[in-house]
């Protein structure tokens, strides 16, 4: 029998709040989930659990326009994020895929394989060192976070980006080999050159876990608020003094 | 240099717990935050720290009982993992001071042997977990007594490698060399792995109960059918943007399907020929007036074929709901005999699996089926001339040429696939 995968699909839903739910879920539910967010607002900043705010942004220009900034419980990188992007987490335990090592390498292959699943028609999907490509361009960046019995994949696909947004994030010093120095623009792709349209990737998706899950469709207003301490917050910047 | 990570006790009792492998070889990982403190007494696997390597947090957890006599780092330190198994590298992360239970903290270690003396097992199961690298002191029996058996070494084995390490959960994996694998011998990441398949010696054995003898001779019937197929390309681009523009209009799951579905039965009403069956000495064909179409489903128990009944009767969303509502009976194999009777008329969706042509057999006595492809993307002309890429879906109808000849099947599919490519036609057939 497939075990089963709670599905929430939401809609312009705010980041930060999403990634708080994320920590209640992966902490508070022994549940498995995925979670679809058709783009967010209003533009938002998401850094990695350490990372300076200094080395990843230009931070005049981030507190000038007053881009909110979070903090979030999982590794990885800084990302725009907007009404452009498309997220994709997933949250399950152990038991779910017993076979599945919960290291961060092993669940990066598993996730392949299933996004292999999502864009079958696309011969050139591969992951490259950590992320997702099409080639030798990057369709989305991801993050992880692993407990004893629990782990969590989180991937923010770009739909579409604006150049003046990327702007805000300096190159970081820590890039992937295959980035070989190129701008954000020469280095990351759009999805909707791809897809036909956003839902298309939450169906595949759906298609794809359906071979290993039981999926049930549930409602936001149907997920349980509890109380938890989330280490998911905002940042506060400090600007150059003038 | 120590041979073994894990061997790290001293005659006082304390383990010096490295930073063992993350896995992904030698990276360094950065500590984030201590879940413990120096005093504290903390449990098996209670997580002790979180590190974050290049993409992921990842919580490290004891396998000691006992207190935590020393802690090494702050967080925000940049930490060399253990390079266990060669050599070690990496720093202590902390020092716990082992307990035994009882209140009292001695070594665990000395008496590691003499434990594993005590465990109740046959010669073979040890010799089984002694090949399997398992200690039999860490498996729980479930034979009498607390036996160990057979079963609970490989149970063990199939969720953990055999190595030794000073934390719980991690272990050595190909990927600590640097290597990568090929993308060709990366295929379903669900088998087991080749390692585990020399342990499988036996052959398996499958009863056929259930579903599986259904289907069994229900084919073995069908083979005695004239059967003769028809395929076709359905293009799909409209039915793809309506059916993402009705999603978020509704909470039912609207995959493709109930549409395909509600396209045949308003197309059976002017073909009533293909929802009919044939009696056994072929003298007589009744035409039925409900539309029950059958939905093939894999479960783990075999094929199974609900039907939805009375298909003409109801709405997209209906149909929708219906599919999810005998899809959960079929998967829990809760399915009952009204489900699965007095089908008309079978749509089987193999292409939600994968494949995009097949040879659909007869779901007897009825005398068509529908079998649908995958959708794929493939280049197609417009009306300009123009390349375009385009939404196709390949289908193919199977039917009893006793029954339908191939004039009618090609004229039902013509009027099908016109409603399926311009899905707006359905709005003609509101009562």
């Amino acid at each position: 029998m497939r075990p089963a995968m709670r599905v929430l699909r939401l809609q312009g839903f705010p980041i930060f709040r999403q990634l708080q739910l994320e920590e209640r879920l992966m902490h508070k539910t022994d549940e498995n989930w995925c979670i679809f967010n058709n783009g967010t607002s209003p533009p938002t900043i998401v850094m990695g659990v350490s990372g300076s705010p200094e080395e990843l942004l230009d931070v005049d220009a981030v507190s000038r326009d007053g881009i909110p900034v979070v903090r979030r419980f999982s590794g990885g990188g800084t990302v725009i994020v907007d009404e452009d992007t498309l997220f994709v987490t997933l949250i399950c335990s152990r038991k779910a895929i017993p076979s599945l090592e919960l290291f961060p390498r092993t669940i990066l292959k598993w996730t392949g394989e299933l996004y292999k699943n999502v864009f079958w028609d696309n011969p050139d999907f591969t992951v490259h060192e950590q992320d997702y490509a099409f080639g030798q361009t990057k369709i989305a960046g991801n993050a992880e976070s692993i407990s004893k019995d629990r782990w969590l994949h989180h991937t923010s696909f770009l739909w579409d980006y604006s150049p003046p947004r990327m702007a805000y994030l300096t190159i970081p010093r820590r890039a992937p080999a295959y980035r070989l120095g190129r701008s954000h623009g020469d280095f990351i792709c759009k999805l909707k050159d791809y897809l036909s349209y956003r839902e298309e990737l939450a169906e595949l998706l759906e298609d794809a876990l359906g071979r290993h899950f039981f999926l049930e469709r549930t409602r936001l207003e149907d997920v349980d608020e509890e109380e938890y301490k989330h280490r998911t917050q905002f940042v506060e910047l400090l600007r150059s003094p003038i | 240099m120590s041979g073994e990570a894990a061997n790290m006790v001293s005659e006082a009792g304390i383990v010096e717990v490295p930073l063992a492998q993350t896995g992904e070889g030698i990276v360094d990982c950065e500590l984030v935050r201590w879940f413990v403190k120096e005093g504290e007494c903390v449990e098996e696997f209670q997580p002790l720290c979180e590190v974050q390597s290049d993409k992921a947090t990842i919580e490290i957890t004891s396998r000691y009982k006992g207190k935590v006599s020393k802690v090494n780092f702050m967080p925000g330190a940049v930490l060399t993992p253990c390079f266990f198994g060669f050599f070690r590298v990496g720093e202590t992360l902390l020092e716990i001071m082992i307990s035994d239970g009882d209140g009292s903290f001695k070594l665990e270690e000395k008496e590691n042997s003499q434990r594993e003396r005590e465990v109740l097992a046959t010669p073979a199961v040890r010799s089984l977990a002694r090949q399997l690298g398992i200690a039999l002191k860490d498996v729980a029996g479930s034979g009498e007594a607390g036996r160990v058996l057979k079963d609970d070494v490989l149970k063990i084995a199939s969720v953990k490698e055999a190595v030794e390490s000073d934390i719980t959960g991690i272990s050595s994996t190909p990927a600590e060399t640097g290597e990568t694998v090929p993308a060709d011998e990366i295929t379903d990441f669900d088998k087991i792995s080749a390692d585990r398949v020399e342990q499988m010696q036996d052959d398996k054995v499958i009863p056929v109960r259930g579903f599986r003898r259904i289907m069994a001779k229900t084919m073995a019937a069908a083979a005695s059918v004239p059967h003769f197929h028809y395929m076709e390309e359905i293009n799909v681009d409209a039915l793809v943007k309506l059916r993402a523009h009705l999603q978020l209009q509704t909470r039912s799951k609207l995959t493709f399907l109930p549409f395909l579905i509600k396209a045949l039965s308003l197309t059976l009403v002017r073909y009533p020929i293909l929802n009919s069956n044939i009696n056994q000495d072929a003298s007589e064909i009744r035409c039925k007036t409900w539309h029950n179409v059958g939905v093939a489903m894999a479960t783990d128990s075999g094929l199974a074929v609900p039907n939805i009944k009375q298909v003409q009767k109801l709405s997209l969303e209906e149909i929708a709901d219906e599919i999810t509502r005998l899809s959960k009976l079929a998967a829990a194999n809760k399915l009952t005999p009204d489900d699965v009777s007095n089908g008309t008329i079978t749509v089987s969706n193999f292409g939600a699996i994968g494949g995009k042509f097949g040879s659909p057999v007869l779901n007897l006595p009825e005398a068509a089926i529908l079998a649908v492809g995958r959708i794929q993307k493939l280049p197609r002309f417009n009306e300009e001339g123009r390349v375009y890429p385009a939404s196709i879906m390949s289908v193919t109808l199977g039917a009893d040429h006793r029954v339908i000849d191939g004039a009618t099947i090609a004229r039902f599919c013509n009027e099908w696939k016109d409603m399926v490519e311009h899905p707006e036609k359905f709005l003609l057939s509101l009562k």
